[in-house]
């Protein structure tokens, strides 16, 4: 299997050597993008530039937009007062997020690549939230969440002094990290389980011959070989869960206060709710600038600790 | 039933889920793709009468009779003195309560012209054995506060923190953070269906509710259901009511047409049906006996408690960004209910937010 | 999936490495099972009297088991016809984006031509794009073609995919030149070289993009929800909001719902985990840049 993943060296050499690009070759390659660039730009950079556009306008929805400069970005800077708490709350979820899921889908990933039986039951198992509709997994967790749902039972019977997740400002996020993390944990665990099967035996075998344990084994050969795949499942995370909404607009509408409030919330309210469109786009490109932002950080921070040459 | 009635007129019907309507309806409008009807209801009016046509030199011209509606329901169908829709139910908030738990505790129920005091003594009483005697959202704050006769709007603009309006938020946040006599409700998406479900169960002895539930809420649940109006504060009780109603869009290309049908559809035949169905309570005053009989039939005090609620409605007040204040009452107030805020500090907290919104 | 080599000099197992061996399992069927319970809570809720869902103390099994709520909540609203619409949709879109895709990836991975490198780079920097800024556009571009209400209009916007060019490319690399290049010389097209050899040889790939394209728009609920008036093209998730009503909410007719909803998702699972998991691993591949 490790042949299908990386590209092959004899591969390139002939690409080096084939370089002229010849007519009837650029023809082909044009047909054969024809239907996709169709889609992506009618259905992507259109809308795209639209949404610019739109975010240099007080649309609101109802009355026909008008051009005002910088005003709405010059809003979220000055005078919105929940802008930063809201910037604040995205960065919050994401961090935490993106390290607790990283790390559950590897264990997990690791508990089950070493079983001897049953691997794919539990692969099945921890996978299937992420094909479960998010409108209904949200509310099974907000009848669990709820004062006097089940998590509060449980607490009450074991004499935990837990406050309800939903009530305490500053526990509602973790609720939502709760939920995030078990509707799609299981796609990176996947990924990371496949990722391990496909370090050679060979490798191991001789580590352990070499007398390394177990953990030594996990830390200096299987993780390092399986980092670009951990970076992919970060980068990937990382650009979903900045743009988190589905959760907290079932389950806590971004409160209580303001403390669940993300920008996928807030653009969500000031889009549809208080159909301010215009201001809604600034938004999102406030968001849309933020996953450029991380995704940048990730790929420069990965030259310290992804190993591409096994 | 249109169609019947004026051959040349075909209605089709698109609907979107209840919730989603209002975040679907301005999309369509801004995309010009709105329906010759729009469905409307009185507490989203002041968001969308620009998208309606006036209605007001219509009914003029035919000599339509508007008085045979509901006065607080007909305000609630206008903005700025215009008329904008045709109601077709109306319903006044009231307290829905478990007959059965007030008959086990021996506590007597609520008639009309009861106070607020008489109200926090009721759920006192009731609450016992891990019951409560109450169940209160963060949207009934308006509807409480209306009751007791204070004020959250001034000129149309949102005024939370005068007196009157937080003292309404203290004595809701009482129910919950000091006499601990009513659930704690979390922000989540509709708090008022957590409530709802809690009387169902039989853990809530009243609840604040309107007609157009009473249908279900007969189906659902295995006790008797009584029905008394708000408790009034020292003044006269003012019951704010919402209903719903049909408007035409101003865009429409058949605006005759649709008056013609919106005109039938709001019919004393039509409300008869609605009301028979047991869906709402008519807007129509002389069709509401329909609904008392049907929808009503075997709930204690459901005649008195609508009549005196009726008789004593007043509009519901709000501002044009009423949508906005209520998603902010859902955030704030259960910080407020769980005791880490003041009253006065989430209608500090509504107020700022709303107006910079 | 790799079998564990049966080394000979492994010091024969002993009775502690199995009782390890025993209690991870147990271990992991635990956490496994406490993963599985917001589907039990979702099923024991589906089969209550509304009236018992929001009890307290909160009752692990229902007082009284209503199995019939799974027909009512199917009568109640018209679920096949939402089922079917699901399907019209959900099937569409997998089948245009994998064809597209296709077409798109190997024109990628195996022609030359000027722009290719900035065309393969905007696309991947429209993964980044977050969804919520399109869907207004989206709509307009949806109702200047008169597309709204309709199964174009569901289908159209979500069929393109950067992520299935992107991804199709990746596994399109990694088959040897050698196995077309016979055929070119022979002088088959292009076309039938994709049809032919390349695709064949794609299926674990193309069988995780139809898997994911499939779910994805299961699931999806914004766009149905913006582009749909009415039950007549209304989806599965748009249909389980609709038991919330003024009149109140069907909690247990809303969690039978979701049962019944998510029953596709779950077979599919379970029978194309080796798919999956095949084609995972050119996800697992895809750091190498």
């Amino acid at each position: 299997m490790t042949d299908l993943v990386s590209t092959p060296a004899p591969l390139q050499r002939r690409r080096r050597r084939k370089d002229k690009i010849s007519a009837a070759e650029t023809r082909a390659a044009f047909l054969f993008l024809l239907p996709s660039l169709l889609g992506f730009l009618a259905f992507m950079l259109i809308p795209i530039i639209a949404s610019l556009g739109l975010s240099f306008t007080n649309w609101q929805l109802l009355k026909p937009p008008e051009f005002i400069s910088f005003s709405n970005y010059i809003r979220l800077l000055t005078t919105d007062p929940s802008f930063f708490k809201v910037l604040g709350n995205t960065l919050f979820f994401t961090i935490e997020y993106l390290v607790l899921n990283i790390v559950i889908s590897l264990t997990l990933a690791v508990w089950i690549s070493s079983l001897k039986r049953a691997q794919q039951w539990f692969r099945v198992i921890f996978f299937i939230p992420t094909f479960t509709p998010t409108i209904a997994v949200s509310i099974v967790w907000l009848l669990i969440f709820t004062p006097g749902g089940v998590m509060d039972y449980v607490f009450q019977t074991l004499s935990l002094n837990v406050p309800n997740l939903l009530l305490d400002g500053n526990l509602a996020m973790q609720a939502v990290i709760i939920v995030t993390l078990w509707a799609s944990v299981g796609y990176n665990m996947v990924l990371f389980n496949a990722a391990l099967d496909m370090v050679p035996q060979s490798y191991l075998e001789a580590a352990r011959i070499d007398g390394a344990s177990a953990w030594d084994q996990f830390w200096k050969i299987r993780l390092p070989l399986i980092s670009p795949t951990i970076f992919f499942g970060t980068v990937m995370t990382a650009i979903t869960s900045l743009q988190v909404f589905d959760q907290i607009y079932v389950i806590t509408r971004g409160g209580p206060g303001s403390s669940t409030a993300t920008l996928g919330f807030a653009i969500y309210t000031n889009g549809f709710q208080n159909y301010q469109m215009g201001y809604a786009s600034s938004l999102a490109w406030v968001m849309f600038v933020m996953i450029m932002a991380l995704t940048g950080l990730q790929f420069w921070l990965q030259r310290k600790w992804v190993h591409y040459d096994a | 039933m249109v169609t019947e009635q004026h051959p040349d007129i075909k209605v089709t019907l698109k609907t979107a889920p209840w919730g989603d309507y209002w975040t679907k309806l301005p999309v369509l409008a801004a995309s010009g793709q709105l329906a010759d009807i729009v469905a409307m209801q009185s507490l989203r009016m002041p968001n969308f009468y620009s998208i309606l046509e006036p209605l007001g030199d219509r009914a003029k011209a035919d000599s339509f009779d508007v008085d045979a509606f509901d006065s607080s329901i007909i305000g609630g169908m206008s903005a700025n003195g215009e008329l904008y829709g045709l109601p077709y139910d109306v319903g006044p908030w009231m307290i829905f309560y478990n007959k059965d738990m007030f008959a086990a505790d021996g506590v007597a129920e609520p008639t009309p012209g009861w106070t607020f005091d008489e109200f926090v003594t009721t759920a006192k009483a009731l609450t016992k054995d891990g019951n409560y005697g109450a169940g209160i959202t963060p949207q009934n704050f308006s509807i409480i506060a209306s009751a007791l006769g204070d004020h959250y709007v001034t000129d149309g603009t949102l005024d939370l923190t005068n007196a009157g309006a937080i003292a309404a938020a203290q004595s809701m946040v009482d129910l919950v953070a000091t006499d601990k006599v009513a659930p704690v409700v979390a922000s989540g998406s509709d708090p008022g269906a957590f409530i709802s479900g809690r009387f169902d169960a039989g853990n809530v002895g009243m609840y604040i509710d309107g007609p157009w539930a009473m249908i279900n809420k007969i189906d659902t649940v295995d006790f008797q259901i009584g029905l008394a109006p708000l408790p009034r504060g020292e003044g006269d009780l003012e019951a704010a009511t919402a209903g719903s109603g049909f408007g035409i869009s101003a865009s429409s290309t058949h605006k005759d047409a649709a008056w013609q049908a919106i005109q039938v559809i709001t019919s004393p035949e039509a409300l008869v049906y609605l009301a028979s169905q047991g869906r709402a309570l008519p807007a129509r005053t002389a069709q509401q006996v329909t609904w008392y009989d049907v929808a009503a039939k075997d709930v204690a005090g459901a005649r008195e408690a609508l009549e005196y609620s009726l008789a004593h409605s007043a509009t519901y007040e709000i501002t044009d960004n009423w949508n906005a204040v209520e998603n902010l009452f859902n955030q704030y107030f259960p910080q407020a209910f769980a005791g880490s805020a003041t009253a006065e500090a989430t209608m500090n907290a509504v107020q700022s937010l709303a107006v910079n919104q | 999936m790799t079998p564990e080599h049966r080394i000979p000099h492994q010091p024969p197992r002993q009775f502690h490495t199995i009782a390890i061996e025993v209690l991870s399992l147990l271990g992991l069927s635990l956490v496994a099972l406490l993963f599985l319970f917001p589907f039990f809570w979702m099923v024991s809720n589906a089969v209550r009297g509304n009236n018992e869902v929001l009890a307290v103390p909160p009752r692990l099994l229902p007082n009284e088991y209503q199995w019939g709520n799974f027909v009512e909540a199917w009568l109640h609203l018209p679920f096949g016809r939402f089922f079917l619409n699901s399907f019209i949709v959900a099937g569409s879109v997998t089948a245009i984006t994998v064809v597209v895709s296709a077409l798109a990836a190997y024109a990628f991975a195996r022609l030359k031509f000027p722009g290719r490198e900035g065309i393969l780079v905007a696309y991947l920097g429209t993964l980044m794009i977050p969804q919520v800024m399109l869907v207004i556009p989206l709509f307009l571009i949806i109702s200047k073609l008169g597309m709204v209400n309709t199964y174009q209009g569901m289908i159209l916007p979500m069929a393109f995919s950067s992520f299935g060019a992107f991804l199709l490319r990746q596994f399109f690399l990694s088959i040897p030149r050698e196995l077309e290049e016979a055929a070119l010389i022979d002088g088959a097209s292009r076309l039938r070289i994709l049809v032919s050899i390349i695709i064949p040889l794609s299926m674990p790939a193309i069988g995780l993009l139809s898997l994911f394209t499939f779910i994805g728009q299961w699931n999806n609920f914004l766009w149905p929800l913006i582009v749909v008036n009415g039950m007549e093209y209304a989806t599965l998730p748009l249909g389980l909001t609709m038991f919330q009503t003024q009149q109140g909410t069907a909690w247990n007719f809303i969690m039978a719902g979701a049962t019944l909803s998510m029953i596709p998702g779950v077979i599919l699972a379970i029978l194309l985990q080796r798919i999956i998991y095949k084609g995972i691993t050119v996800g697992a591949g895809f750091g190498g840049r």
